[in-house]
């Protein structure tokens, strides 16, 4: 085996066994913790695919922002009574057999694709010559135009839906 | 940059990256290393007493965990939403000169429409601290 | 070199990961958290067929479900926060007001 795919394998099972600790754990700080380590395993995955934008928007965003905010309402919530319950609901066993199932089945039909040439422009030598950022803002911004304004009304939704309902109403 | 294979040019890896390993290496080593050390050398005489917060203190009454304000989990959503919209301006910045005016007008649109549920927040008073 | 269908075989094994924890927890903070790993994995499968396609198309894709997996987050956890008011469990098969 060659150092990339020694690297990759490290990868593999690590996020592997860390997706099932984050799917396992009883307490849901333990859960958020665990996801935390998997984003960084995650971001460090793209750098392989030469993607280091997307890397740092994996930590920023996801790391930096949505893992605060489930531990926010985690902490909200109070949940100490919960901890002590059992953390399974009753069919859990059809649902490993669905998901085993449902593994099997995409292993066997995207298990041995591969990629026809011709491939596109944007190779990693253009990218690095450009910079990913370059190339990101230049697709991005020109291809791209109608789902990032969509994109800002999603956030809009957000901002007004979020406040709506979290707020206490005022008399 | 990138190592390349001379036939496969899939083949990526970030040596650039490799000084963060380093760090995360060291960062492991010294961390848990203090620790171990810690375990190894300290005294081990356990008692009660120094589990409490304050060893002389008043013992503690009720949860050490209490509820927070909702006020908090609107301070982080809306950090959520304005962090995506500056991951948006990142890539816009770099890529300016490159778009012209064009990508002056819809980054200004899109601002724009963030700018209504920013004053619609504001109104709505979800900044005051009461 | 790594070929691209191991990435998608992560891809889809972390997937089913996620299957497994929405479909059998009870705690409604860990199916959100179930949702937003099963995101996750899809992105690695886009920004591999990025890589190895050499077109940047995954990559921007990769955004546009970062975008919606943040407002996703706000919204659904501000639902949960709304429902913890008046029904103060996050049990899902606690959660049966609307069983006949």
């Amino acid at each position: 085996m060659s150092t990339p795919q020694v690297l990759f394998a490290y990868f593999a099972v690590a996020m592997t066994i860390l997706s099932l600790l984050v799917v396992t754990r009883r307490n849901p700080v333990h859960s958020v913790l665990w996801m935390l380590v998997l984003f960084i395993h995650i971001a460090a995955l793209y750098l392989f695919l030469n993607a280091e934008f997307i890397a740092a928007i994996q930590i920023i965003i996801y790391a930096g922002a949505i893992l605060v905010l489930f531990l926010f309402v985690i902490m909200l919530l109070n949940l100490r009574k919960e901890e002590t319950e059992k953390r399974f609901q009753k069919q859990w066993l059809y649902s490993i057999a669905i998901s085993v199932l449902f593994v099997f089945f995409l292993v066997l039909i995207v298990g041995n694709i591969t990629v026809i040439p011709p491939p596109g422009p944007y190779t990693a030598d253009v990218i690095k010559s450009e910079g990913h950022i370059m190339t990101v803002g230049k697709v991005l911004y020109s291809e791209f135009l109608l789902p990032f304004e969509i994109a800002s009304l999603i956030l809009l939704v957000a901002i007004i839906g979020a406040v709506v309902l979290a707020k206490k109403r005022i008399e | 940059m990138c190592i390349k294979n001379s036939n496969m040019s899939e083949t990526f890896v970030p040596s650039d990256y490799f000084p963060v390993v380093i760090f995360f290496i060291f960062a492991l080593l010294i961390g848990f290393g203090t620790l171990l050390l810690g375990v190894v050398l300290r005294p081990k005489r356990p008692y009660t007493q120094k589990l409490y917060p304050y060893e002389s203190g008043n013992p503690p009454v009720g949860e050490p965990r209490y509820k927070f304000s909702v006020k908090f989990y609107i301070i982080a959503m809306l950090f959520v939403v304005f962090d995506v919209e500056a991951v948006f301006l990142y890539p816009w910045a770099v890529a300016y000169n490159k778009l012209g005016i064009f990508g002056f007008a819809e980054m200004m649109l899109f601002v724009f429409i963030l700018l209504i549920g920013y004053i619609y927040v504001w109104k709505k008073g979800a900044f005051d601290w009461e | 070199m790594v070929p691209l269908s191991w990435y998608i075989v992560l891809s889809a094994l972390m997937f089913s990961i996620g299957v497994f924890g929405f479909l059998s927890r009870r705690n409604l903070i860990i199916i959100f958290i179930s949702i937003e790993l099963m995101l996750n994995s899809v992105n690695i499968s886009l920004v591999a067929f990025s890589h190895y396609l050499q077109s940047m198309r995954g990559q921007i894709l990769v955004f546009f479900v970062i975008t919606v997996a943040a407002a996703e987050a706000a919204i659904g956890l501000a639902i949960l926060i709304a429902f913890y008011r008046n029904n103060p469990t996050i049990k899902v098969d606690e959660i049966n007001l609307l069983k006949g």
